[in-house]
């Protein structure tokens, strides 16, 4: 044994207590760079494997210690942040292992060289991680070289806090989840607590605010169930686990933080009433707020496309009617809907003004109705960007070329894509006689049902399920794999239709949406 | 030197997919990665079998977590092959999808010497059997470093990898695809069909329907390759063993002079990041 050996596992215990306090705190920051919530975990296991290997280390030279820290880090790395911790470790044990002597500026090139083995670990540094953390902590130590050790290592704590406090501005994901990054604040942990250990000194804890704990980020993932919940119950010597534990029952994404006399509470669930009253069972509840999940889901996944698909080579405009056919659009790719359909044509105006504001250097246009396609035409002649009028004439039609469509790639290069993709597809409508028609020899009286396939009557009668079903039987007639259904605002009665196909044609998977479009009750495509 | 099955020892990781390994190799090794189901850590395959893994994927309220060996894990594989063996290939998912490359190159380091090799396969899953299998076949007749060096380079231009997924959202949510592009078609019932390229995860199409899946990827096969019987298949599913049976039907009717020589699950490493229900397809023209 030799003090220095000592010395060094006090500095990793002390380091190790700190980070362990704080695991979980930085388990639910954790949202880069994959959202799974184990950083906090990852580091705690890298460092004590460190601890475990110093236990039975017999090192007495300071480059023998030193080589067995190194090697004690890199065993145990568990993780990305675990692996960038040991370089750390090991950057900073590499060059404390040949000094004579430690002084500040010993400690300045010790962590220049963990900054330096950190970012030569990863392949593609970026800031607003561990790795900004470090640098500025070296930053830091080198700029205090004539300073007292205790002095430097007094300082990196305020440094720390700031840099990791300044994570969320360098990375984006960070900001829109509102976290600090996880790992940053792992590294800055140890170095709190080794600061404390080598110094004596007792440094103040994080601020362990209620706020600290990344709420949003349990929203990115997916949730089974639809009411995220959260409130803050407060009482004298609350429970957290039995609260906890009652709650783990109702649903997922759950979080209960804080102390005996306030804890705030996180959860998913279906029935957000249960998860009040197990507050109040508690103490007394506060600052309620229930949100349905799934809308909110549907606004971020809005937001992303827009936020993330970086300046996008190729949008579409595309022309649709209904709420439920503008979101299928949308989850498709669309970049901007216009709104219009069988009686309300938009004029080549608003398609051109649609065109000028999508955010692409090409567009391709979806008329989705015959009626509109000439406009389409003009609005594309007129426009100041190379435009490619895809003719779809249907809904179901546009849905289907929109399938093939990649931001990424030309208007031109796409449009081959979605023209095949429209001539392969074969679509169908069920719509009401507007007036007498004959067909087939068969007169369909004005008000009754009216079946379209590829724009050719093909059934009439009083009968939904047997006009609808002649459609499908038309449009099934050659061999298809997918049958989309698209119902209307008035959303038809399915259940008999949806058994009859799947008894027939086994061997079609069924796809049935609302698409909320007027006067059409059923919309339906072959691919 | 003249490297062969007896002087040479390959060691992959478990993302590779490969179980044969103690039955068929007596020189290949399996390094088990990590699977979390909250604080519960199990090594893939190891602890944790396929099916094991989906079962309780079904019922797990927390998503798994997955994480690389610990260099410690490779430096007690390669120390334990060190006496046998005078050189080892240790063949690894590509780096940028996981860590477990970094994991392996610095237990080489700690063991000194030139006798590992790490090579970063830039792919995953079955296709990094596949290379292994070529190695070895090379291995079996007698071969030198440059040869498995013209070998490697030539798997990384001329293999070919595509699947398909039934959501995209275990890719996003491991991280493993760019946000925008896992979030499209989420409504319909739109398969991705995707690639690996230069290490990535990259969409390669999307079609409607798994049938139109399954057929395009053969129609990528038909377009990429020849009948010959040194082309080789590789075909692994995560809980879709119906689907990769009509994928196995349809390519042995496109390719029937090839071979089809690995067929397997997905296992827990892989499968937490892809999802239940896909399907991946490689193939490697070996002539």
């Amino acid at each position: 044994m030799t003090p220095d050996l000592d010395a060094v596992r006090g500095w990793v215990d002390a380091s190790l207590a700190s980070l362990e306090a704080s695991r979980q705190r930085i388990d639910d920051l954790n949202v880069y760079p994959v959202p799974d919530g184990d950083t906090g975990t990852n580091l705690t296991l890298t460092v004590r494997s460190l601890r475990d290997s110093l236990s039975e280390s017999e090192a007495e030279e300071r480059v023998a210690i030193a080589r067995d820290v190194t090697r004690g880090a890199l065993m145990g790395a568990r993780g990305n942040s675990g692996v960038i911790l040991s370089q750390i470790v090991r950057g900073a044990a590499e060059a404390l292992g040949e000094a004579e002597r430690i002084d500040a500026r010993t400690v300045a090139s010790a962590l220049r060289s963990a900054s330096d083995a950190a970012y030569r670990a990863v392949r593609r540094p970026v800031e607003g991680t561990m790795l900004s953390v470090i640098r500025e902590l070296a930053e830091e130590a080198e700029s205090r070289s004539g300073a007292e050790v205790r002095d430097v290592l007094l300082s990196l704590v305020p440094r720390g806090e700031a840099a990791v406090a300044r994570t969320p501005q360098q990375l984006d994901v960070l900001r829109e989840a509102g976290v600090v990054d996880a790992g940053g604040a792992g590294l800055l942990e140890l170095v709190r607590g080794l600061a404390a250990g080598a110094t004596g000194e007792e440094i103040p804890e994080a601020p362990a605010a209620l706020e600290a704990v990344g709420v949003d980020a349990i929203h990115q993932e997916q949730s089974l169930y639809r009411y995220c919940t959260v409130f803050l119950v407060e009482g004298e010597s609350l429970d957290r686990d039995a609260l906890e534990e009652e709650l783990e029952r109702l649903g997922d994404s759950l979080l209960v933080v804080g102390d005996a006399t306030a804890l705030k509470v996180h959860v998913h669930t279906d029935d957000p009433g249960k998860a009040l009253s197990l507050g109040t069972a508690a103490g007394t509840i506060d600052r309620v707020e229930i949100a349905n999940v799934h809308e909110q889901a549907q606004r971020r996944e809005g937001r992303l496309l827009v936020a993330l698909a970086d300046r996008p080579r190729t949008g579409v405009v595309a022309v649709v009617v209904g709420d439920g056919n503008r979101r299928l659009f949308q989850s498709l790719g669309a970049a901007k809907i216009v709104e219009g359909g069988q009686t309300m044509n938009p004029s080549t105006a608003d398609l051109l003004a649609a065109i000028e504001s999508v955010d692409g250097d090409e567009v391709l246009l979806l008329p989705n109705n015959s009626n509109v396609i000439l406009a389409a035409e003009q609005a594309a002649g007129l426009a100041s960007k190379p435009v490619e009028v895809i003719a779809a004439d249907s809904i179901p039609a546009g849905l289907a070329a929109m399938v093939p469509f990649d931001t990424e790639r030309s208007a031109a290069e796409n449009a081959a894509e979605m023209r095949e993709a429209v001539e392969a597809v074969s679509t169908g409508e069920v719509t009401v006689a507007s007036r007498d028609v004959e067909m087939n020899g068969v007169a369909i009286r004005k008000g009754a049902w009216l079946g379209l396939a590829d724009g050719e009557a093909v059934a009439g009668g009083d009968d939904f399920d047997e006009v609808a079903g002649a459609v499908v039987e038309r449009l099934l007639a050659g061999p298809r794999g997918v049958l989309t259904l698209l119902t209307g605002d008035e959303q038809p009665q399915l259940d008999a239709l949806l058994e009859r196909i799947a008894k027939r044609h086994p061997e079609v998977e069924l796809d049935v949406q609302a698409g909320g479009q007027p006067h059409y009750p059923l919309l339906l495509s072959a691919e | 030197m003249t490297l062969t099955a007896a002087n040479t020892a390959i060691v992959l990781d478990s993302t590779a997919d490969f179980t044969e390994e103690a039955r068929r190799f007596p020189n290949w090794r399996v390094v088990p990665l990590y699977v979390r189901f909250g604080d519960e850590s199990y090594r893939d395959y190891v602890d944790l079998g396929p099916d094991q893994f989906y079962a309780r994927l079904r019922i797990a309220t927390a998503t798994p977590t997955t994480s690389q060996p610990t260099p410690g894990d490779f430096l007690a594989t390669y120390e334990g092959l060190a006496g046998h063996y005078d050189r080892i290939f240790s063949l690894h998912i590509s780096a940028r999808l996981s860590g477990t490359f970094e994991s392996a190159t610095s237990a080489g380091a700690l063991l000194g010497g030139d006798r590992v090799r790490t090579i970063d396969t830039e792919t995953a899953s079955a296709a990094v059997a596949m290379l292994a299998l070529a190695i070895q076949r090379r291995l079996d007749a007698g071969t030198t470093d440059d040869e498995v060096d013209a070998l490697v380079a030539r798997y990384k231009a001329g293999h070919g990898l595509l699947f398909t997924v039934d959501t995209l959202e275990f890719l996003q949510r491991g991280g493993r695809i760019g946000r925008a592009r896992a979030m499209a078609g989420t409504l319909l019932n739109v398969k991705p069909i995707l690639s690996i390229r230069e290490g990535e995860v990259v969409p390669v199409k999307r079609v409607r329907g798994s049938q139109k899946a399954l057929a395009e990827i053969v129609d990528e096969l038909a377009e990429a390759t020849q009948d010959t019987p040194t082309l080789r298949i590789g075909i692994a599913h995560a809980e879709a063993a119906d689907r990769a049976a009509a994928l196995e039907a349809m390519t042995r009717a496109e390719r029937p002079q090839a071979q089809i020589e690995v067929v397997t699950s997905l296992g827990a490493v892989v499968g937490a990041h892809a999802g239940p229900g896909t399907v991946g397809f490689f193939w490697f023209d070996d002539a």
